[in-house]
């Protein structure tokens, strides 16, 4: 059986690597199709992308700095900033 | 009523986090009484009406909602004569799983000086392993359009409720939010009530302690994820504080706000 993608999801405040994370995803593909029990994590796996690469993780995306003009430049949204990572696991027998 | 009302270090604290919480709120004995009513209470009644005219009277429910410390809740936060907006007793029965499901309810929201509540009650003792409902504190500025922030399964400050028996959360209905897995063999009930204010959501509250020196640390609590965005949290939070306590020129610390308004250049036009 080939290695499938995992993927994990940074968020960020700020687009650049070094950044600290404050939300965070998982979507491994090896482990299965949906997570269907959410565990609580206090604690991000890595405190920023750049220590996720030191782990193997590879960057896939990171955030362009965004520009701001007076209509929306103090509106809040969703999290301003991602990095995704990938990393290749050997598939896993679902549960 | 006057006895019950919030002060004015508790609205600041509901500015900044976007929620508060109350254990012994309700009586033990009607918590018993309420838990049994749940399951058949039935669905939405006419939204928009007057809550008073429309919640039910003299059944555990009923009476719950009408205790003077909830009434007392209740005015501080949306003033007098609310209307009734929807409720629900939801249910996360025993050994149920649930995956990602951080929401903002409803649809996407811009109003500006506003806010709903919504009153989370828990009629038995809540343990961590029963999956009582999460909410990420501070927020309910931030808008998005309902289940989307699925994508945020961890996030940092992130906080659930474990309660005994009779707790009542209130929060601003924008505050994001979800349920979690019930590991245990007892089902889960958590019965919520969404209400609307019908003025101004102006100094509805106990403002003796308005001066309190502790207001501004309060305003300005970081709950572990605003990072970089922490400053345009604080605009948004003073800009509803301004409005709640009726201080139009209300600033803390560096003044953000200040900053974008000074302007000696600005000349009125009549």
């Amino acid at each position: 059986m080939p290695p499938v993608q995992d993927i994990l999801v940074l968020f960020q405040t700020a687009p650049a690597l070094d950044t600290q994370v404050v939300a965070w995803a998982r979507y491994e593909a090896s482990k299965g199709a949906r997570i269907q029990d959410l565990v609580e994590e206090e604690d991000p796996p890595y405190n920023t992308a750049i220590e996720a690469m030191r782990d193997g993780w590879q960057v896939i995306q990171m955030s362009e700095l965004k520009h701001r003009v007076p209509e929306d430049g103090y509106e809040l949204g969703p999290l301003p900033y991602q990095t995704v990572l990938a990393r290749y696991n050997v598939l896993e027998e679902e549960e | 009523m006057t006895e019950h009302l919030l002060n004015s270090k508790q609205m600041a604290q509901f500015v900044a986090s976007g929620y508060l919480k109350f254990e012994d709120m309700i009586p033990k004995d009607l918590c018993e009484a309420c838990r049994e009513e749940m399951p058949n209470f039935g669905g939405y009644m006419a939204v928009g009406t007057p809550f008073e005219e429309t919640w039910p009277k003299n059944t555990p429910l009923g009476d719950a909602f009408r205790l003077p410390q909830v009434q007392g809740l209740i005015h501080s936060l949306i003033g007098p004569d609310p209307l009734y907006d929807h409720h629900a007793a939801h249910l996360v029965k025993a050994n149920q799983m649930r995956g990602p499901d951080a929401h903002q309810d409803s649809v996407i929201d811009f109003r500006e000086n506003y806010f709903d509540i919504q009153l989370s009650f828990f009629p038995v003792d809540t343990t961590d392993e029963m999956g009582g409902t999460f909410l990420i504190p501070g927020t309910q500025y931030r808008n998005v359009r309902t289940g989307e922030i699925g994508l945020y399964q961890h996030m940092r400050g992130k906080i659930w409720a474990t309660c005994p028996a009779g707790t009542m959360y209130v929060w601003n209905t924008r505050v994001w939010h979800g349920s979690r897995s019930n590991h245990t063999d007892q089902d889960r009930y958590m019965f919520k009530l969404r209400l609307n204010p019908t003025r101004p959501q102006i100094r509805t509250f106990d403002t003796s302690d308005l001066d309190d020196p502790a207001i501004p640390g309060i305003l300005n609590t970081n709950h572990g994820w605003e990072g970089n965005e922490h400053r345009y949290e604080l605009m948004h939070r003073m800009k509803l504080w301004r409005y709640l306590s009726g201080q139009p020129d209300y600033d803390i610390g560096e003044r953000f706000l200040r900053r974008i308004e000074y302007n000696p250049g600005r000349v009125a036009v009549a």
